[in-house]
């Protein structure tokens, strides 16, 4: 089956064959997210999670935004595990920080954008990439913190006080203990991959129906380069750990576009517009969306306009 | 035990298990290099166990959970989760489900109906390659420097392996084609992927090592649209990819044969012919003068990486 106009040609075959690609590379990583929410959920006390966040809200939301360094997973797996410590206790603004910054400022991404920007500035790129993500996300937490939770979360994700849901880490043996974990990693894995699936499939949609040609004339006008490779970002969906030697051969767009591409495509993609769902209120993700697209678009043409010699 | 999370339980349980016969057969069948970069297919592999292993304990949890509601009824006793907090019935199934909420029947068989879509589509077997729609949209990159770590490449590749030393691609191309070895060694045509021609426009050195030999390359047929006033001219692609086939760009170089062509669009084809790299349009560029063509089977590794 096809479809076909000017900028949109539709295979269904190819929208198969893209789906199934981003699954099968997604999969892995939501599935270890999972199981590290089921072992958050099982092994990780919850007065030890609080205890260790600085009693200061906003040092709390800064080492959210930090602990993707030692703590790193990727966007796709990282919905479950900060559905999961909202669960336990983790204040909402302090996972959405970590849940924005941790695809960016994780190492694996640190070096593979350092290895391919080489010989195009390729520090001046890692750290840029690693300052706006790393802020933005800070932003996005300070801003979230002065709203309540109840707004932004999905039903039932609040934190348990005194209802039926309590604390199972360090009871039982085990088997029990693995038995329970593989449980909570099973409900989570289903829960958020209900969303991926729709997200996989909005992504594969666009990255082959749309001709990718069409932004190519946009390049020379820097904030219309910037707003294009942000939407590029979205519709490819590409894993932050790769997205780096895509947005590398885009030569014909200024680096602040480029920019814009890598701090914006972690936080806010397809599927991830899809996945967020299982943990946040549709008009939470909807306000995020616009407000990354804004925030991360006014800064990287703030920095085009610096005229960085890169 | 509640009819619902006993059939939950169920659905997930069956879900992880066809979810993991399925992606360890396209592991072991080979298929996974169909759609991913071979450095994630272990991790997609290795999901794979795990989907086995998380649908074993969800049996189990069905398992013991039947059992000891068998064993309540028989006894009358309101032990459960190790607690011993003398819940009733029902607040022991939820609290067995504690981990995320039962679905209704509605959701339940929607979220089922989209889980398994996956898998149906796998059975289909009819995803495994792009169509050329795909291709025109993506456009064909014949421009090493517009390929992902190509930069990295090139200068490896001229600082450490020069071509003459070896008939074997130098760039970082998967050379699984099983023709291209024995074809080197038995003296016939250099084998040569569409990446080298690609390199050898950038790079003299390497552009001098087989400029004008004999030299042989397998690739999609493509008809070209524009460019092409003698109607003698075609492109012969390969599909580069980063991670998976969603983000394969297609690379190809131009092939230049004066007879008819009866090959299908996308029809895998052996090219024997000559390297030439003239300035076309103000730039140097790759065409390759065949005197064969032929069809052939898709090569075991369809991707250049």
């Amino acid at each position: 089956m096809t479809l076909s106009t000017a900028w949109f040609h539709f295979s269904f075959s190819d929208f198969q064959y893209a789906f199934l690609s981003i699954l099968l590379e997604g999969l892995p990583f939501l599935l270890g997210g999972a199981i590290l929410s089921g072992l958050l959920e099982e092994f990780l006390p919850q007065s030890l999670m609080t205890s260790l966040l600085p009693k200061n809200p906003r040092t709390a939301i800064i080492v959210s935004g930090l602990l993707g360094v030692i703590f790193p997973v990727c966007e796709c797996g990282i919905v479950p595990v900060v559905r999961r410590l909202l669960k336990k206790g983790l204040p909402v603004s302090c996972g959405i920080t970590y849940m924005l910054a941790a695809p960016i400022v994780n190492p694996l991404v640190i070096l593979s954008t350092l290895a391919a920007f080489r010989g195009q500035g390729a520090w001046e790129m890692t750290i840029l990439r690693f300052g706006l993500g790393f802020t933005v996300a800070i932003m996005a937490g300070w801003i979230v913190s002065y709203f309540a939770p109840f707004s932004i979360l999905r039903p039932g994700l609040l934190a348990p006080e005194n209802d039926h849901e309590h604390d199972h880490s360090g009871s039982g043996g085990m088997v029990d203990r693995l038995q329970s974990t593989a449980s909570v990693a099973t409900r989570d894995f289903l829960d958020v991959a209900v969303y991926f699936v729709i997200g996989a499939a909005a992504a594969s949609l666009f990255s082959t129906a749309v001709n990718q040609e069409i932004i190519l004339p946009l390049a020379a006008n820097p904030p219309l380069a910037i707003v294009s490779l942000m939407g590029l970002a979205t519709i490819l969906s590409v894993c932050s750990t790769t997205d780096a030697f895509i947005a590398a051969t885009l030569t014909t767009f200024p680096m602040a576009a480029k920019l814009a591409f890598l701090v914006f495509g972690p936080m806010l993609d397809f599927k991830l517009l899809f996945l967020y769902g299982a943990a946040f209120s549709k008009r939470f993700i909807l306000s995020l969306a616009l407000g990354l697209f804004v925030v991360i678009g006014l800064l990287c043409w703030r920095i085009s306009s610096l005229n960085l010699a890169w | 035990m509640k009819n619902s999370t006993f059939l939950q339980g169920l659905r997930d349980s069956l879900l992880l298990l066809l979810w993991g016969v399925f992606v360890l057969w396209l592991s072991f069948s080979g298929q996974l290099s169909t759609y991913l970069h071979p450095s994630l297919q272990p991790y997609t592999s290795a999901a794979g166990v795990i989907f086995l292993l998380l649908a074993f304990f969800g049996f189990r949890s069905l398992f013991t959970l039947q059992v000891t509601h068998e064993h309540h009824e028989h006894h009358g006793h309101h032990e459960c989760c190790g607690n011993h907090l003398g819940h009733d019935h029902a607040e022991q199934a939820k609290e067995h489900q504690h981990h995320g909420a039962v679905d209704g029947m509605g959701a339940m068989i929607f979220k089922t109906i989209l889980l398994l879509l996956p898998l149906a589509i796998i059975v289909s077997g009819k995803a495994t390659a792009y169509s050329i729609t795909t291709i025109y949209n993506r456009g064909v990159v014949d421009n090493i420097n517009k390929l992902p770590s190509a930069k990295a490449g090139a200068a490896a590749a001229a600082s450490a392996a020069p071509f003459a030393k070896s008939t074997a691609s130098v760039t970082t191309v998967a050379t699984s084609d099983a023709s291209s070895s024995a074809l080197a060694s038995s003296g016939g045509p250099m084998p040569l992927q569409v990446i080298d021609m690609l390199y050898a426009v950038q790079m003299p050195s390497y552009r001098e090592e087989f400029e004008g030999k004999e030299v042989e390359l397998i690739g999609q047929y493509i008809p070209m649209t524009t460019g092409n006033p003698k109607g003698d001219r075609f492109q012969a692609i390969r599909m580069f990819i980063t991670c998976c086939a969603a983000d394969a760009k297609p690379v190809g170089v131009t092939v230049e044969y004066p007879k008819p062509l009866k090959v299908s669009e996308m029809g895998w084809v052996k090219i024997t012919g000559k390297p030439t790299f003239p300035m076309e349009g103000g730039r140097r560029t790759a065409v390759l003068n065949a005197t064969k063509v032929e069809e052939c089977p898709a090569p075991s590794e369809p991707f250049v990486y």
